[in-house]
């Protein structure tokens, strides 16, 4: 098994990043409670707003479906990301993946492929339960365009999980930082979106990145009244991910020690 | 020493004056080794003497200050992946993805290293190492012996001609030891070129064609284990350190000093 002789060239790069996804695939499909629970959560939102009130009170339908799908795909990447990452550095499998002729980039490119392709998951079981609790119809063109907004916000939620694997460590301080960032952005936006904090905290609210990606769904979700304030939500979005991706990258270290 | 600048004749691994710093602290400081065709080479060194850094640096982990890492006439630097794809690493605490069965860990690696196998060759080859009824196993539910003879085999899945060992025999049973070190003479034995890291001075002394000993980032000596201890057979610290015939662990100590290190 060990040759005295020199083998062949570097292995193809399309052979290296098939053989990631498939793995990750497996990975992604033996988590799937994780990726229920991010459905169930938005799906929970979807019900307990089914009301004339509930609903008014966060900004009518489209804004209680934005802010369900953007919950569900935050949850995946902002807690289920960061953690699987800090877990595998902290137990040395991305090293031992490091070693091997797969560039850094096939390695976490291959990851967050994986999670995006769950975020459009989360997203589209979220606008067709959205659509249906509360009686919409959407056409082919706003569920597609909802999918794009999801890909935004989706990376822009990875991003901030890629900071925190980047600024900390220990799995366990992933773990519990990634909840309570969750559980604060939960509770800010929907209490910012629902004007309990008042003026000013609701337009801080808006401009979170989870109310960034609120706001721009339910842009998608109703064209018609798509304006100029939306476009400046746009980059906001822009923005955070290429904020949040510098942080990330720059400051990411595979080992934990 | 060949001419600074060309690759050494016949050397499978050649190390020029690498340096390896972690912020203010200079972990590896101009090491200089070389690994011959057909050999099995131990790095020796206390706790914190820089071999895992030299170990790093040369498996591509970490970028070295200064300083060269030529696998069979490849830069590591310049050539990551061609360079890796020449080598089979196994790491102090090898871990894999724990959702993964064995036989998709070993799809993985081989994809890895460019082999594509189907599912009765990956069979075949776990039967080979006597982990054929295991393939549906999590890595995790494997046992200490298996898991090692697993990580050995995903580090020699793409016929490399170079495998670095980080301490293999770290918390083997004496058996799962022998047979590792067997199987590392019978790789030897057919041609490959082997560098491994060990705090066992005896299993070193035995197995290993070339030592060298390092502390403080730098090579102290390098040469086979009998030559190495009748140089300093009558070196005053090794004689100190000594309880009888001088063996490589005398000369270890005598070299590095007998204090405790973290």
């Amino acid at each position: 098994m060990i040759s005295a002789q020199s083998p062949t060239a570097a292995p193809s790069t399309h052979l290296i990043f098939t053989s990631l996804l498939r793995a990750d695939f497996i990975v992604f499909l033996k988590n799937r409670k994780s990726l229920i629970l991010s459905i169930l959560l938005p799906y929970l939102i979807l019900v307990s707003t089914n009301s004339k009130k509930g609903t008014a009170n966060l900004g009518g339908s489209l804004f209680v479906i934005g802010l369900s799908i953007t919950y569900g795909i935050a949850s995946t990447s902002i807690m289920g990301y960061s953690l699987a990452v800090a877990r595998d550095r902290e137990k040395g499998v991305l090293q031992r993946l490091r070693v091997t002729p797969a560039s850094a980039w096939a390695i976490m490119g291959s990851r967050l492929f994986v999670q995006v392709l769950a975020n459009l998951i989360v997203a589209l079981a979220v606008v067709v339960l959205g659509a249906r609790i509360h009686h919409l119809s959407l056409s082919l063109g706003q569920y597609g365009l909802a999918l794009l907004i999801s890909i935004l916000g989706g990376t822009m939620f990875l991003c901030i999980g890629q900071t925190l694997v980047a600024l900390i460590k220990s799995s366990e301080t992933v773990n519990s930082t990634a909840r309570l960032l969750y559980i604060g952005l939960l509770f800010f936006g929907l209490l910012g979106q629902g004007g309990s904090l008042g003026h000013t905290w609701g337009t801080v609210a808006r401009w979170t990145p989870v109310g960034t990606v609120m706001t721009l769904f339910a842009g998608v979700l109703n064209l018609a009244a798509w304006n100029s304030r939306d476009v400046q939500f746009l980059l906001a979005a822009i923005g955070y991910i290429v904020a949040f991706a510098f942080i990330g990258i720059r400051g990411f270290q595979w080992e934990a020690r | 020493m060949s001419s600074h600048g060309h690759p050494r004749q016949g050397a499978i691994l050649d190390v020029r004056d690498l340096s390896v710093s972690y912020r203010t602290t200079r972990a590896v400081d101009k090491v200089s080794l070389h690994i011959n065709r057909g050999e099995i080479f131990g790095l020796l060194g206390p706790n914190g003497a820089g071999k895992t850094s030299t170990l790093s640096a040369i498996e591509g982990l970490l970028k070295p200050e200064s300083g060269t890492v030529l696998v069979d006439g490849v830069d590591v630097q310049r050539h990551p992946s061609q360079a890796k794809s020449k080598m089979g690493v196994q790491l102090q605490a090898t871990s894999f993805q724990a959702q993964l069965s064995v036989r998709q860990i070993v799809r993985l690696y081989a994809g890895l290293y460019g082999i594509e196998l189907s599912d009765h060759q990956i069979t075949e080859n776990l039967d080979a190492i006597g982990l054929g009824h295991e393939a549906l196993k999590l890595f995790k539910q494997l046992s200490g012996g298996q898991q090692q003879r697993l990580s050995l085999f995903i580090a020699l899945i793409h016929d490399p001609v170079l495998l670095l060992l980080d301490e293999p025999t770290s918390g083997l049973d004496p058996q799962s030891r022998r047979q590792l070190w067997l199987r590392i003479e019978h790789l030897r034995d057919q041609g490959g070129s082997i560098l491994l890291t060990t705090h066992s001075m005896e299993e070193a002394q035995a197995v290993c064609d070339r030592v060298a000993i390092i502390d403080h980032g730098n090579v102290l000596a390098t040469d086979a284990p009998n030559e190495l201890i009748e140089q300093h057979k009558d070196d005053p610290l090794v004689r100190h350190a000594s309880r009888g015939a001088v063996t490589l662990e005398d000369v270890f100590i005598g070299l590095t000093g007998s204090e405790i290190r973290d």
